[in-house]
């Protein structure tokens, strides 16, 4: 019965249960998987003390219908877009430290996060899946040959990225104008009148704010929001050190 | 060749098997609660993800709608940190075409598409980390997959490589064996029957010797049935104990 109701109201279910502060189902994460390559590359002339990193947010058929085979799409590019912001302005690297010989060469850190299943909210688990894997980057020694002005790579010894600060995404949907619901899903999404990304660092700063259109939100609302978005870094930097402690012994 | 040993005196290989040795298969079904069907499958180093959506309408061009049958759509794509060096172009090159283009030819023979005509069935394949057969690892998940999105098959479509060093015919490759430039047969098997779906060569392989290798490529896709058979029967088991029967 209610699977009827659902399919022929979706709002007004919604609805109903958003006036209980509860939601349908458990909260789903679209799943993603990241892994960071490392390569040599020139740095840019505008800036010889720094290294690349290079996002890519690949949205394919697999993980939902909604997406098409082919070159990327709309929201892989925003998605890719989002990620080069958050990694720029939050500095989590400092692109120095990927510099090897100042003009002459330099780390590119290509990121590639796959989408495996989609069930709404990208924004979130990419910044998740991308501080998980800048955390388990190893970069290989790199000393120039005087000589021969060639790069010598030592793979034995390793040493980790200095990772600066721990940005956290918080997403909501916008319902009705007034309803804000934290990590939406798909149905969510696709129901919501607008959408709005906080991206917090650890000192409460702020580091990205995206909101793509969608119905308006007053200033005290958007207050609401990034002090709800302090209260969730908190939790999901308490989780990912859990993660972190388990992954340590390598 | 010098250097690397593919196959020593006392018949071990580089990883430690015997010729006709399969590596360790660990599988799951219903992976993903968003596509239809889906299964994980990994063989030894070698990862793969199948995912189904279907039967549902055609997308695109209803002209392409066939009227007796239903479209097996299939797309091949690996991941760009699945090998080595970092792959540029993760879908759309030749070898994902190709590839991609087997995987519908070998699934067309073993789905029964009679009962689902004018319609499509999508099936998609991510390699996430490529050590040799992403091919037979592709299969075997798909066919996971479909089993998993319901959709009713001849048969299990099962498939290995295989190969032939020193006169001896190895079973399921490694990405050092395939590197090292011998013979390689993938063999894509339908078990009960015994019918081969795909089969696929190119290398120089003398006549004589392709007996040998036929029937290594068949006896390992025969063990790669036992295993998926129990995956299915457990995941089968789990299902209704959810469902509370």
């Amino acid at each position: 019965m209610a699977a009827g109701f659902k399919t022929v109201e979706p709002l007004e279910y919604y609805r109903r249960f958003l006036k209980e502060n509860c939601r349908p189902d458990g909260r789903e994460l679209g799943e993603f998987r990241t892994t960071t390559v490392n390569e040599f590359g020139a740095p840019p002339t505008d800036a010889p003390d720094k290294g690349y990193v290079v996002p890519n947010v690949d949205l394919s058929p697999l993980c939902s219908s909604r997406f098409r085979s082919g070159p990327p799409g709309e929201e892989a590019q925003v998605a890719s877009q989002f990620i080069a912001d958050v990694i720029e302005n939050s500095q989590i690297i400092q692109k120095e430290d990927l510099c090897i010989s100042s003009g002459k060469l330099a780390w590119v850190l290509y990121c590639d996060l796959i989408c495996l299943n989609h069930d709404g909210n990208i924004l979130d688990a990419c910044t998740f899946a991308l501080l998980a894997a800048l955390k388990n980057v190893q970069l290989p020694e790199v000393t120039i040959n005087e000589e021969t002005a060639l790069a010598e790579v030592n793979l034995k010894k390793k040493s980790c990225l200095n990772i600066r600060t721990h940005p956290v995404a918080t997403s909501f949907a916008v319902f009705d104008d007034t309803l804000l619901i934290v990590d939406p899903t798909e149905e969510e999404e696709h129901l919501a009148t607008g959408t709005l990304t906080v991206v917090m660092d650890e000192e409460g700063r702020l580091c990205c704010l995206h909101k793509p259109g969608g119905s308006g939100l007053t200033g005290a609302k958007l207050q609401d929001c990034m002090s709800r978005a302090v209260t969730r870094h908190k939790e999901v930097k308490k989780l990912m050190d859990e993660v972190f402690k388990s992954m340590k012994p390598k | 060749m010098a250097g690397l040993e593919l196959l020593s005196d006392q018949g071990y290989r580089v990883d430690g098997r015997r010729a006709g040795e399969l590596r360790k298969i660990q599988a799951r079904m219903g992976v993903f609660a968003q596509a239809d069907g889906s299964a994980y499958i990994e063989q030894g180093n070698t990862k793969a993800l199948a995912v189904v959506y279907g039967p549902h309408e055609i997308r695109g061009s209803r002209a392409r709608a066939l009227p007796d049958r239903a479209l097996v759509n299939c797309q091949y794509s690996s991941a760009t940190f699945s090998t080595g060096e970092r792959k540029r172009r993760p879908h759309g090159d030749r070898k994902s075409c190709e590839m991609g283009l087997q995987l519908r030819q070998t699934f067309e023979a073993a789905i029964l598409t009679q009962l689902h005509p004018r319609s499509q069935i999508d099936i998609y394949v991510q390699v996430l980390q490529a050590d040799g057969g992403t091919y037979a690892a592709c299969v075997n998940a798909a066919t996971l997959a479909v089993l998993d999105a319901g959709i009713p098959m001849r048969d299990f479509v099962c498939a290995c490589s295989a190969g032939f060093v020193d006169g001896t015919a190895l079973a399921d490759l490694s990405h050092v064996e395939e590197a090292a430039g011998g013979p390689q047969l993938a063999l894509a098997l339908l078990p009960a029957s015994g019918q081969i779906a795909l089969l696929e060569m190119d290398a120089r392989l003398h006549e004589d010797h392709l007996e040998q290798v036929l029937e290594a490529a068949a006896r390992a896709s025969r063990d790669v049935h036992t295993v998926l058979d129990r995956v299915v029967r457990q995941h089968v088991q789990e299902a209704s104990v959810l469902l509370g029967d």
